[in-house]
């Protein structure tokens, strides 16, 4: 697949000192996608960014653009330009000094410079800025002096460096639309490195999930939102209730047995990769439906298997109620679990609750095998 | 009241300090700079132009060249330490350059006077090389050595703050000129330099007011007409007692530092008000 890519990385590993950052990666990209890198800290994204970049040189495996050993290239030679964290902008140069350095460089007749740098001002909505210090502008137009810079030398290849996490939460939610939309009128190759998941969910056409220096899933934001292929993806992406549950698996169905907390339910095994035996069961906040508990004996191993509709119910209590805003979120204890389930209505705190989950929202994983919660620390 | 008279006498010894061993002696001078035996009058200035103008010149023409090679040398030593690739290279300079810092003015006057003289280790180092014969040899102990002197000396100095400074500023803005392809020298230039300049500045004039109060590197390399100021200074005092033109000398070298700190205070404004 990375032989037709634009932008191709091929097994590359990179380590500073000793350490292994990235571990034989291979990602491919393709002209004019918006691809969104996203990870907790650490888990070598920005590192990633930066071998793309240039400022850091692979231990092995190689980097072509267009077809193009890029693998130790200057990181002025790769046609790409690069949006910081910090913008990195120059102080003591105005705005427009700042949007015309790159085709200074590249020793543009003045005029030309001038003329672009209007261009791209107006572009960006910084006309009559051009004058200014970066110290006079706001973090927002700060940041759009940044990507204007990076734009002037039209790069093949956009990178953002999590550009937004420097602005007010309610900047951001207008640059990100900003962005995305002029990538697409520009038609550029933008890669984006970001933790914030709902940022790459509503900027990328696809989503590069990384953990510990590999690829722990790419897709589609629909693909990686609905079908996360792994606990740490699920949990990443928001199913932070987590249930274990026993069953077994036959063809293209999936048979749940009977739990201390849930009754028994055949859901459809759909694309899960799942093996008989124990399961970690993940679901969102707002994915399990809060319904009434029927009385006792209705719920035992006898029930009606009428009223198994493909659906997962656990029975639970309610230990406290709150209210984020919207609807009502309800942290309910099933057996030594807790978990968060949104409802429209209050429900009293010590209220038998019965939680269903639809198949569709469920996601099934193999048990790990020592038990040992390691996902949870993706949940930041 | 009670409460502004006790923090009065709690603040008294240490103005009194300051009143008794540093305005007291500074206005002796001053007033010392215009008395003469005719009474209070510029009659010692007077003499101080008449005598010793070259030697003003002279000594304000070493300072300034010395502060702008010291500059020179440390943007090129700091900005390495900055942008330098070979990390081993990196950490020799930064451990080679600092030891002048810790060496007196009198031993640096002396270490150059054997190593500059005509018959010095420079010289029987070139002429042992082949490079020179013994009679195309040279002293150096005049102007040039004050000179190289005052460099060698302070250029540590300087270079510590400037580096201080480098180290500080935004990584991102360094790599994205690189990213833009700028090389080293216009990175250095066009964009570590000028978020430094205060800095700079302020090792500059200081390096400028230590230099203008140094004795012991002139009179150990060229006290022979010329010579610099203070030399002058101490031979006025030494050989004849006369104090008036001694003051008036040090009036006029305090006059050349504070246009100097005016200067680099009007810029800081300049800056601030931006």
């Amino acid at each position: 697949m990375t032989d037709a890519a634009f932008l191709a990385v091929s097994d590359v590993t990179v380590g500073y000192a000793g350490t292994t950052v990235l571990d034989r990666l291979s990602l491919g990209v393709d002209r004019g996608e918006f691809v969104a890198l996203l990870g907790s800290s650490g888990c070598g994204k920005t590192t990633l960014l930066r071998t793309i970049a240039g400022f850091n040189t692979p231990r092995s495996g190689s980097l072509t653009l267009a077809g193009r050993d890029i693998t130790r290239a200057a990181p002025d030679r790769r046609g790409m330009a690069m949006v910081f964290q910090s913008y990195a902008l120059w102080p003591h140069m105005t705005v427009a000094q700042n949007i015309g350095y790159g085709l200074k460089l590249r020793k543009a007749p003045r005029s030309d410079i001038a003329a672009r740098v209007d261009e791209i001002a107006s572009m960006l909505g910084l006309s009559g800025l051009q004058a200014r210090k970066p110290g006079q502008l706001s973090g927002g137009q700060r940041q759009r002096v940044a990507l204007g810079r990076a734009l002037a030398v039209e790069p093949e290849i956009l990178l953002l460096d999590e550009p937004l996490s420097n602005l007010d939460a309610r900047v951001r939610l207008g640059v990100r639309h900003e962005i995305r939309a002029l990538q697409k009128r520009l038609g550029i190759t933008a890669i984006h490195v970001t933790h914030d998941r709902e940022e790459a969910m509503v900027m990328a056409d696809r989503i590069v999930i990384l953990d510990r220096g590999r690829i722990a899933q790419e897709g589609s934001p629909e693909e990686v939102y609905n079908r996360p292929a792994s606990p740490f993806v699920a949990a990443f992406m928001g199913a932070e209730n987590v249930v274990s549950l026993e069953g077994s698996v036959d063809g293209d169905r999936i048979a749940i047995a009977a739990g201390p907390h849930n009754r028994p339910a055949t859901i459809a095994r759909e694309t899960r990769a799942l093996a008989t035996g124990r399961f970690q069961a993940r679901f969102r906040t707002e994915a399990a439906e809060l319904l009434p508990a029927p009385p006792r004996p209705a719920f035992g191993d006898q029930a009606d298997k009428a009223s198994d509709d493909g659906a997962l119910r656990l029975r639970g209590t309610v230990c406290q109620t709150s209210y984020p805003g919207g609807v009502w979120r309800h942290v309910v204890a099933i057996g030594a679990a807790e978990v968060s389930v949104d409802a429209d209505q209050p429900v009293e705190p010590g209220t038998d609750v019965v939680l269903r989950v639809p198949s569709s929202a469920l996601f099934l994983f193999d048990a790990p095998e020592d038990g040992a919660e390691q996902v949870s620390r993706a949940a930041a | 009241m009670r409460e502004r008279l006790t923090g009065l006498l709690l603040a008294l010894p240490a103005i009194a300090t300051i009143a008794l061993l540093y305005l007291m002696p500074l206005i002796a001078s001053m007033t010392g700079a215009f008395e003469t035996e005719a009474g209070f009058g510029l009659g010692n200035f007077v003499k101080s132009t008449e005598l010793y103008t070259t030697d003003i010149l002279y000594t304000l023409m070493i300072v300034s060249l010395s502060t702008l090679i010291i500059a020179g040398l440390s943007i090129a030593i700091a900005g390495y330490l900055t942008l330098g690739e070979n990390p081993k290279a990196v950490a020799i300079l930064r451990w080679l350059y600092r030891w002048p810092l810790f060496i007196p003015f009198i031993v640096v006057g002396q270490v150059l006077r054997t190593f500059l003289a005509k018959n010095g280790l420079m010289n029987n180092l070139l002429v042992a090389g082949g490079i020179l014969t013994p009679l195309q040899t040279v002293s150096f102990l005049d102007w040039r050595g004050i000179v190289i002197a005052f460099v060698w000396k302070q250029t540590p100095f300087v270079t510590l703050l400037v580096a201080g400074a480098m180290a500080s500023i935004d990584r991102g803005t360094i790599e994205a000129a690189r990213n833009l392809g700028a090389s080293r020298l216009r990175i250095l230039i066009e964009i570590v330099v000028p978020q430094v300049r205060t800095t700079l500045l302020v090792g500059m004039v200081l390096s400028f007011v230590t230099m203008m109060s140094v004795l012991s590197v002139p009179l150990m390399i060229s006290a022979q007409s010329p010579t610099m100021i203070t030399a002058d200074i101490a031979f006025r005092i030494n050989a004849y007692g006369d104090y008036g033109v001694a003051n008036a000398l040090g009036m006029i070298s305090l006059a050349m530092t504070m246009a100097v700190a005016i200067v680099y205070l009007r810029l800081n404004l300049k800056e601030k008000a931006k």
